[in-house]
């Protein structure tokens, strides 16, 4: 397999189950942190090619908060956790305990605390992955950046991409029920082409 | 002056125009937006580069996609519309570092690679850089009046710089 357009409906099936188990252990991770119901969706397997993929996730001027992971071991790839900026606030006071709406700015207490609610996720993610999979897999420090959406996604993909031409993601949306609030993220799961196959080879699918 | 249309330039696209035009491109990460202005003949081009060298992709179709490429299309098609190669001038946005704790201990990152390639291009074209906002770590948009050749460059971290 040279390309990501020819993977088979049960390899596909395979990935979104596998990404499913990573997102479950993460929705977990974030409920237990926050104190909150966390619900999340099936994941959806995207491929696109990297022109179109920032106007896929959001609006391109809508400021973001975006957690950045490298994943090495067997697996290379990345991870990316993606607030909208209300998510991102309303979160941050969750980890500080603070009351609801009482933090209108994104200081360098509130950066960090979403930076490290990121690293829990994504290392839940990675865990439940390499567990499942029996491969293993190694978080790097999170990285994190609020700014415009397609600013962070286009670079996010281009930066550290094999592939130039298009991008395979698998999202996971997670809500966050709150009161009245339905707060919503998104996680993203970027495995390098020889990954992926990595990954189908561990499920018995290559 | 009346409102000018505004024409949108989405990734790896292009637009050139001549009069009341406002051409805009939001969200420029590590891409770079390259803007070509012949003031006498009130032209304007505007490229929204993705990458440094047509050898990163096997696609290289999109010539709005690479600085090498996109100079050449905005000269051509600002020509049609009566533009002259020797009175244009350059102004170049973008090529941040969006994530600079990550920084690769080898090489240059895309945003730095895709500055240096879009002054490469404009030099071999012989297109003096006027104007330039590029580099750091915040993604910016752009607002390019075609009548005086103006660019604003907006941002969530630096507010708006005019050049």
């Amino acid at each position: 397999m040279n390309d990501i357009k020819e993977l088979k409906a049960v390899q596909l099936d395979a990935l979104r189950e596998v990404a499913n188990i990573g997102a479950g252990h993460a929705a977990t991770a974030l409920s237990q942190m926050t104190g909150s119901t966390i619900m999340i969706s099936v994941p959806t397997i995207n491929i696109a090619s990297l022109e179109d993929v920032p106007t896929q996730i959001s609006e391109p001027e809508e400021p973001i908060a975006a957690v950045l992971m490298h994943m090495v071991g067997d697996l290379t790839g990345r991870t990316l956790l993606v607030f909208p900026r209300p998510t991102a606030m309303r979160l941050a006071e969750l980890m500080l305990r603070r009351p609801a709406g009482s933090s209108t700015e994104m200081g360098p207490l509130e950066q960090s605390a979403i930076k490290e609610a990121g690293n829990i996720l994504s290392g839940a993610y990675m865990n439940a992955l390499s567990e499942f999979m029996g491969l293993m897999l190694l978080p790097s420090p999170p990285s994190l950046a609020v700014d415009m959406s397609s600013a962070i996604l286009s670079t996010a993909f281009l930066q550290f991409g094999t592939d130039r031409d298009h991008v395979f993601y698998v999202e996971s949306q997670f809500f966050l029920q709150e009161q009245n609030e339905h707060l919503r993220g998104f996680f993203l799961l970027l495995p390098d082409l020889a990954s992926l196959q990595a990954i189908l080879r561990a499920v018995r699918l290559a | 002056m009346s409102a000018p249309t505004e024409i949108r330039v989405k990734v790896a696209d292009f637009a050139v125009a001549n009069g009341g035009t406002l051409l805009v491109t939001v969200g420029l990460g590590s891409c770079v937006a390259i803007a070509l202005h012949d003031p006498d003949a009130r032209i304007g081009g505007l490229a929204h580069v993705l990458l440094p060298s047509t050898g990163m992709s096997q696609d290289r179709s999109n010539r709005a996609k690479f600085p090498s490429t996109a100079v050449p299309l905005l000269c051509e098609r600002m020509q049609a519309l009566g533009a002259r190669p020797g009175r244009l001038r350059a102004k170049i946005v973008g090529g941040a570092s969006m994530f600079t704790s990550l920084l690769s201990a080898t090489g240059l990152q895309i945003g730095e690679r895709n500055v240096v390639a879009t002054r490469a291009a404009l030099e071999h074209a012989g297109i003096p850089i006027v104007g330039q906002e590029v580099g750091g770590d915040y993604g910016r948009s752009v607002y390019f009046d075609v009548r005086d050749g103006r660019l604003t460059v907006k941002s969530l971290k630096a507010g708006h710089v005019i050049l």
